[in-house]
Order: C-alpha cells, then structure tokens, then sequence
C-alpha cells in the first residue's frame, strides 16, 4: 500500500480528479456472461456484505468479494478483471453459505476468473499452476518432505492419485489441451518473460 | 327464467384499459371479429370501460338493440364482474346475463410482445365468452338473514380492537382468546414506538374495556373447535379448556354465592410445582398454578393441568368461601351463531436458532428482541434491570442484528418478506439501553433502516443523535469467547467497504416473524387462503385488505402480514367496520351458483353424497321414490358432485354442461354451431 501520495504524477492526479462512475465503461455482456458460466442469480446482489463478512481472506486482503459482486451488476467488466484481487479467493465456499439472496458469490468469481483468462489476464503462479497439472496432475506436485511425513504416517509415499497411476496422465492432458489451458499458459508466460 | 328458445341477441365491448390492453393487440381487429360471431348484435370498444361512460354505453346499448347478453373483453371478473353485472342491470337485464373475457391479466400482460398472437388469443377469448354469454340465463340470488352477532378469534391488539369496534355498534361479540389472558404480544413489550409510551399502560385500559363491555363475551383459555355454515349464519363450537378455576359468574352458576377466583394468589403461594414461565420465555419461574402476569385480563388463575400434581393444597389455601378450585375440571363446549367471523391471530418468532451462524441457544448473551423487551421491561424478571444472562452483568457494548431472518431467501427458517417493525423496535431498543446504561453503546448492524411510518424516520434521526452506532452491513456470523462470554461479530461495513469483527458484551437478534402453527389449522376450518408466506390471505391487497375470499371472514392484524400495532389497530377497525355492514344490513345475498338437482334424472344411487367436500348433499324420499337434495346454504358451487353424477341429474347454476360444452366447442371448432 501507498505510504506516500504522490501528487507529482499526472496520470495519478487524473485519476483522483475524476472518480465518476461512466456508464459507458459498463458492458451488460459482462453480467450476461458471468450468469452463464456461473449459473447463479449474480444480478441478484443486494450488497448486505454477508460475503464480506464471511470471507477469510477480506481481513487479510484487500480483496472485497461484495465489491466483485457490484462490478458485475453495473458491466465494470475492466475493473473487475484487471483487478488482482481477483485471485484472492480462497475458495471456501463460505459466502455461498450465507448469502442470503441464495447467491454463489464463489461461482460469480470463478466465472469472472474464467473471463479474464480469455483476456490472457492471468497471475504468473496460476499459470505455473496449469503447467503443473499438466506435467504431474497436481496443482502442487508431492515432494521427498512430504513423501517422508506419509511413510511416517504409515501411508504410502505417492498418494492414489496420477502420482501412483501416471497412466492417467495423457487423459487429464488430453482435457487441457481441449481448452488450450498449457498452449495459452507457456504462451502467456513467454510473453511477460519477453 | 328464460323463455326456452330465446334468441341470442349479445352485445360486446372491448377495454383498451388504457394501453394495458391496447398497447398489445389490436383492439380494432377484436371488435371486428366479435361482430361477425354468431349472436352478437352490436360490437363497441372503449378506454375504460370500467369508468361511468364506459358502464353507460352497456346501459344504453341494451336499451337500443334489445341485448339479452352482454360480454365485457377487459381485466378479471375479480377485479370488475360486480361492476359489470350492475351495469347489466341498469340496462334492465338480469345481472347473471353477463360474461367477463380476460384479455388482460390473462393476455395482454403475458403477451406484451406478441401483436398478432395477443390479437389471435383475444379473438378466441372473446368467442368463448359469447359462446357461453348465448346461453346464460335469468339467475335469482339468495337472501339470507344474518345473525346480529360476530365472532372474533385472537385477543391480541388487533383482536381486541376489532372486538370493540363491533361491540361498539352495537353487535353483540363473541372473543375467543386462546391463553389465559388478552392483550397478545404487545403485553410482552416495554415500550412502544415512536412515542415510547409504556405499552401497559396504553393496553391495560383496553384490556378492561374489553373484559367489561357489555356486548362482548370474553372466552379466555378457549379455541374454536369447529366452525359450519355461511355469511350470516355461521355456528361456531367453543373448547372452553378446563381452566381448573372458576370465574365469580362460574361460581355462582354452581352455587357458590360470593365465591369464585378473585386474583389474591393464596394459592400460588402455597403451589409446590415450579416451571418456567413461557411469557417471560423461561426467563422467570412460574407454579402450576398461575397468572402470566400482574395486568392480566380477566384476573383470574389458571392450572397447568401438565405440570400439576393434584396435590391439593390450592384448594385448602383458597379456602370454602370461594371455592374456586376445580381439580377435576375437564373441558365443556358450547356453540354460538354468529353472522361474521374476524380472525386475529397474530404471529410466532421463527426459530432463529436454526440459523446456527449467529449461535442463539448456544451462546448464553445472544437473545431475541422479545427476550430483550422482558429484561428491560420493568415489570420483567429482572425488574428492569437489563442484565447479561451469563453472568448478571450489565452489558455495556451492545449489538443489534437487524434482517435476522428476513429478507432471505435461503428457504428454511428463513424468511423472503421484510419483518416490518424489527427496525423500529432495534432502534428502540437502542434508545432504551443507552437511557437506562449510562456509558452503554448500541451498535446497530443493518442493510436498510425502514422507518417509513409517521414520526419513524423522525425516531431515527433521534436514535443517531443521541449516540447509537450504525453500520451497514448484514452480520455473517457471531462468534463465543468462552471464558468471558463475549461475543464477536463479523460483518462487513459496506459504506467504509471493510470487513469488520467488533466485541460485544451481549448481541439482540431482530429475529424474523412467522405466521402461528395453528394458523393452517384455523384457515383451513374457516375456509381462507394463505399466501406464498403462510400468511392468511386476504381478498384483495388494494381494494379488500381485510376481506378474505370467504364471505363473511375478514382479517386482522399480524395474522395478514407484518404490521406493527398503529397499522394492525387500523387494520381491525377497517375489518370490524367490513364485518359489520352485513350484520346491520341484516341479510345477505348469496350467489346462485348453488347446484341443483333435477330430480327425473337422478336415480337416486346416492353417489355423489359422499363426494361434496361440504356436506351440502343428502338422499330425500319425494314423491315415493329417493332423489338428492342440494342444501342450497351450504353449497360452495365447487361443481364436484355435478361432474360426477353419472347420469347427469345435477346442474352447476350459471356452468352448466351445455354452456361449458359451448365454449369447448367455441374454441376447438373455431365457432362452429354445435
Ligand atoms: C420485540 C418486538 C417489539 C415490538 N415493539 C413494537 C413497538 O414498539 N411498537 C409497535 O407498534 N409494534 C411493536 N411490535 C409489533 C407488535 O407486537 C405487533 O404489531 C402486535 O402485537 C400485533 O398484534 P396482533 O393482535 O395482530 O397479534 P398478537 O399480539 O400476536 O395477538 C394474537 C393473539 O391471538 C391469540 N391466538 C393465536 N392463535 C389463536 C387461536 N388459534 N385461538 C385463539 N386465540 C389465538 C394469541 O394468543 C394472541 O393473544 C413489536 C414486536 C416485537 C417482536
Ligand atoms: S452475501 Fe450475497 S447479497 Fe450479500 S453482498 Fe454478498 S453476494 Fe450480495
Ligand atoms: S469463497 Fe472466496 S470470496 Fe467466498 S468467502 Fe471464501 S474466500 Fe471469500
Ligand atoms: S424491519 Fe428492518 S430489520 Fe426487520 S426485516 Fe425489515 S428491514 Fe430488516
Ligand atoms: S357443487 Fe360442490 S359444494 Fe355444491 S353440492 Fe356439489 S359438491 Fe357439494
């Protein structure tokens, strides 16, 4: 966070001069789209903040799912998106729990996240995450701590996932490729390497 | 009756209702087509038809071309059919002559894009009605007398207002109240807002009104049993529950001159069975033989038959003068007839427990609003005092959680409609502790303030001033320290758009209302609809909020819909005033939509006896052999028998098979004579 403002810079100074909300800076695309890969009543929203309340990462974070949820009522399409706070979500589901207008705020988020990946608007460690899944099935690949800490528990080293059947690799590839997951991820991250 | 063989001769207007109906099909097109149906003489259209010129042309049109039937094309018979059919008989046809086709409700509103399909269904519409309206014919209604008498059932504010209104004009009124005193909930409350006047003290002179007006009959500890009959006549069974104490006049019934309960307690005092007291919910002991509270009305004990132990030692303490303890008292019926029937039976808390996030019945320090209005209050457990119920402390931090339950569409426990006086009663309630404890802080957490009454938004203004903290934000859940019982709320503040956890000494949840349990059970028995909600529905919610569907029943109070007492108080004055028109004017029509049964068809197999929903059927013997009989008062027109009846003997008045079979035929042969 800013300690200082810096009232040198102009591109700033614009920026606090003018805090209008444009109504040509919404696309109700954005809404229509977000309900249909959601599938939730996402224009529903009347901002009570229970999935604020509710969220474990809004204490830690800047993230605020209730201000995700009025960006996708009003089309702030580019705002929402562009927002790196969108990937704070943990999740949990607990906002889903409470909502009281039967809403997915979760569902709302992964849909947004879908969105932005089309915008190639993506964190890098997602993107290492897709690189992941894609060479070992994992988000987070075990490792010899972890293989130790099982054994010691009495468990098998690799647990009864691709890490003790690779042979279920090429299907789970074969999946991604469909959606161009990896080709999109190595492009992504080759681009901003550049 | 009509003369067999009448030609048809059907006039046929088209409402444009404005542009409610013609901003969506081609009013023109419909009337054209009308003109050509068989049997309609003249076809006119007109903006309002409801609106005197609109009605005026009908009257007029009847006179010019001789009409016998008349179609209106235009919103619902419910809406209009009255107005209409009187319209019919200023033009000197019988009313029954009339025939309503919706093309609005049932057409231009669900096919608001459509032109040319609207336009087709108005037309098919309209040929319906006509091929009915060619054979509609003279119907009588029924005059009936009405009982000079009314029944009330509820002795909450609004039942008792409603009682005093009927009593007033002089109606002789029968309440029935199921505990054992009146006053319903608003005994529970401390004060009441916007004005803060005690609610005792505004009650309690109601209260003994009620118990000594002369044309009120005042059932405590009673609920209806059975309820037969219509508009103007209905006799009602009264379970007067064994009370196990007799009144004075109980006692002088049975001889005991002088004696009776006179409200001194000896015998609670001597009572060795302790229980919870229920009006202070559990919060204050009770025996097991008792008064609720100090302002009961009528004053009298009552014995908790369940938790009695018949010990006897009541009766001894209160002595032979009085006599007034019966421990073998069990319960006695009695009926009355009355001509109208109002219901008032108010409502329940939901069982905010349910919602676990906010740890009622978990969490010692989270109580409801009804809890708080008893600690506060003080002729309440605590004297007054509020109090922490963990620890006895007084709470110096208090939350407040608005929309407990409401406005929630979670399903469950939880409620889709807003509660209506949690706002008003939490900003109270803000009032209150910061009055009474000095340094105490309200934090009221809320999506919206709804103080849309007179003097409310005027309440608020004066809440804030005075220092309460309001932060807008639902509360996603309440956490327990369980050492010290303190409680941390989780919310966000959507205006500084931060998540925010705040430590409470005690939380108050504005918990949601709900229709009774029993309130199927009641509407069921007096024939009332209920809302998407479960509460009772009434007959209109702009034009008849107090009537209900049911001739004769009306509504009043919580039992309607939230409403807090100003609006419930308005609300049975306007049902007691509705509820008393029939009974002053002294009779009542009913529609002749009774079934009739013609007797040389009816062979007499008794089938569709058992198949009337209403007992309206019986087997007679006429003229040596046995044929059915309708009783006429008792039919419901619901049509169940005359579909049945398999030789076709009974007629449904004003839907008969050959009206009904024409307007299949209309629509399936495109208006082909049958
Ligand atoms: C915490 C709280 C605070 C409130 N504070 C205020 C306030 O300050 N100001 C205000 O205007 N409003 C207030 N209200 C609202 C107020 O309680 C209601 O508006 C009012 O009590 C409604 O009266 P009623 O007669 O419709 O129902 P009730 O008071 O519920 O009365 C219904 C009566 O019918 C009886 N009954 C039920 N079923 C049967 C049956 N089957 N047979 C016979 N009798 C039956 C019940 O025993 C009861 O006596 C408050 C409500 C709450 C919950
Ligand atoms: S909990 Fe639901 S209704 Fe409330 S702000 Fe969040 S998404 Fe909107
Ligand atoms: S699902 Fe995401 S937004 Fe919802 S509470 Fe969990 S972390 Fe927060
Ligand atoms: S009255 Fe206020 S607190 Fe109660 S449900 Fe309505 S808006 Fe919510
Ligand atoms: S029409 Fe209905 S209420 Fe009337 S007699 Fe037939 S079955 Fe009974």
């Amino acid at each position: 966070m800013a300690t200082e403002k810096n009232y040198g810079n102009p591109e700033l100074e614009n920026k606090l001069r003018d805090r209008y909300f444009y109504t040509t800076d919404s696309n109700p695309e954005f809404l229509a789209d977000v309900k249909k890969i959601s599938r939730t009543i996402a224009h529903m929203c009347y901002q009570c903040g229970t999935c604020t309340g509710s969220c474990p990462s809004a204490p830690r974070s800047s993230y605020r799912i209730r201000l995700f949820m009025r960006r996708g009522v009003l089309g702030l399409e580019q705002e929402a998106l562009n927002d790196p706070d969108l990937w704070l979500c943990t999740t949990c589901y607990s906002c889903t729990d409470r909502c009281p207008r039967d809403i997915a705020p979760t569902d709302v988020i992964m849909a947004m996240r879908n969105l932005a990946f089309k915008y190639d608007i993506v964190p890098r460690n997602f993107l290492k995450t897709v690189q992941l899944i894609y060479t070992t099935g994992h988000g987070v690949p075990n490792n010899d701590v972890n293989r130790a800490a099982r054994e010691k528990l009495g468990l098998t080293a690799d647990p009864p996932t691709t890490h003790s059947y690779p042979e279920f690799m090429p299907g789970i590839q074969k999946i991604m490729d469909h959606y161009k997951m990896k080709e999109n991820a190595d492009r992504i991250l080759a681009e901003e390497g550049q | 009756m009509a003369e067999a063989k009448e030609e048809p001769r059907i006039g046929v207007f088209i409402c444009h209702c404005g542009t409610n109906i013609a901003g969506s099909l081609s009013i023109e097109e419909v009337m054209e087509y009308a003109k050509t149906l068989p049997g309609v003489i003249v076809a006119d259209e007109y903006q309002y038809m409801c609106s005197t010129p609109g009605q005026k042309k009908i009257v007029e049109a009847i006179a010019e071309h001789n009409l016998n039937g008349i179609v209106v094309a235009a919103c619902s018979p419910r809406l209009h059919e009255p107005t209409f059919r009187t319209a019919t008989q200023e033009g000197g046809l019988n009313k029954f002559r009339f025939e309503m086709a919706n093309i609005r409700d049932q057409n231009s509103w669900v096919h608001m894009h459509d032109w040319e399909g609207a336009t087709a269904k108005a037309k098919d519409q309209v040929r319906i009605a006509v091929a009915k309206a060619r054979m509609l014919e003279d119907l009588i209604p029924k005059s009936v007398p009405v009982e000079h008498s009314a029944l009330v059932l509820g002795g909450g504010v609004g039942g008792m207002q409603a009682a005093l209104d009927l009593a007033g004009a002089g109606i002789k009124t029968y309440l029935i109240e199921k505990s054992p005193s009146i006053g319903g909930r608003m005994s529970q409350l401390d004060k009441t807002f916007p004005t803060l006047d005690c609610s005792q003290c505004i009650l309690t002179p109601k209260m003994v009104d009620v118990g000594r007006h002369p044309n009120i009959e005042l059932y405590t500890y009673a609920e209806v049993e059975n309820v037969e009959g219509y508009i103007g006549n209905f006799t009602v069974t009264i379970r007067k529950k064994a009370r196990g104490v007799l009144s004075p006049d109980e006692a002088e019934a049975r001889g005991i001159i002088g004696g009776g309960c006179n409200g001194c307690g000896d015998c609670a005092e001597v009572c060795p069975v302790i229980k919870p007291n229920p009006f202070e919910f559990g919060m204050a002991p009770r025996k097991a033989i008792y008064i609720y509270h100090p302002q009961v009305m009528p004053l009298q004990f009552t014995v908790d038959f369940d938790s009695c132990v018949k010990c006897g030692l009541c009766v001894e303490a209160c002595g032979e003068e009085k006599k007034a303890i019966d421990l073998d008292m069990v319960d006695t019926f009695e009926e009355v007839k009355v001509g109208t029937c109002i219901l008032a039976i108010g409502y329940d808390l939901i069982p905010i427990e349910e919602k676990t996030e906010w740890g009622y019945k978990r969490y010692d320090n989270v109580i409801t609003g009804l809890e708080f209005e008893r600690l506060i209050c003080a002729s309440g457990p605590t004297g007054g005092k509020l109090i922490r119920p963990s620890d006895g402390q007084i709470p110096k931090k208090v939350g407040f959680v608005l929309c407990a339950g409401s406005r929630d569409n979670t399903g469950g426990v939880a409620k889709p409609y807003c509660s209506r006086f949690c706002c008003m009663y939490s900003l109270k309630h803000a009032h209150q502790i910061m009055e009474k404890i000095p340094g105490a802080v309200p934090y009221i957490f809320y999506m919206d303030i709804r103080s849309f009454g007179k003097m409310y938004e005027e309440f608020y203004y004066r809440i804030q001033n005075e220092g309460a903290k309001f932060i807008r934000g639902r509360v996603a859940n309440i956490l327990e320290d369980p050492s010290t019982k303190n409680l941390t709320v989780f919310t966000e503040d959507t205006l500084l758009g931060r998540p925010l956890s705040l430590e409470m000494d005690m939380v108050v949840l504005a918990a949601a209302i709900q229709p009774k349990p029993e309130a199927e059970r009641i509407r069921q028995m007096f024939g009332v609809s209920k809302s998407q909600d479960g509460w009772l529905l009434e007959a209109h919610p702009k034009l008849n909020p107090c009537g209900t569907t049911t001739a004769g029943i009306y509504l009043a109070g919580v039992c309607q819909g939230p409403k807090d007492i100003p609006d419930t108080v308005a609300q049975a004055e306007g049902a007691a005033s509705a509820a008393s028109i029939p009974i002053h004017t002294g009779e009542v029509q009913l529609e002749p939509y009774f079934a009739i049964c013609m007797d040389d068809l009816c062979a007499g197999c008794g089938m569709c006896v058992p198949q009337c929903p209403y007992g309206a059927l019986a087997l007679v013997e006429k003229n040596g052999r046995q044929v059915m009989e309708v009783t006429e008062a008792k039919c419901k027109g619901c049509g169940t028998c005359g579909g049945f009846c398999p030789g076709g003997a009974i007629k449904m008045q004003h839907f008969t098979s050959p009206q009904i079979c024409a307007q299949i035929d209309a629509f399936l042969l495109e208006g082909g004579e049958q």
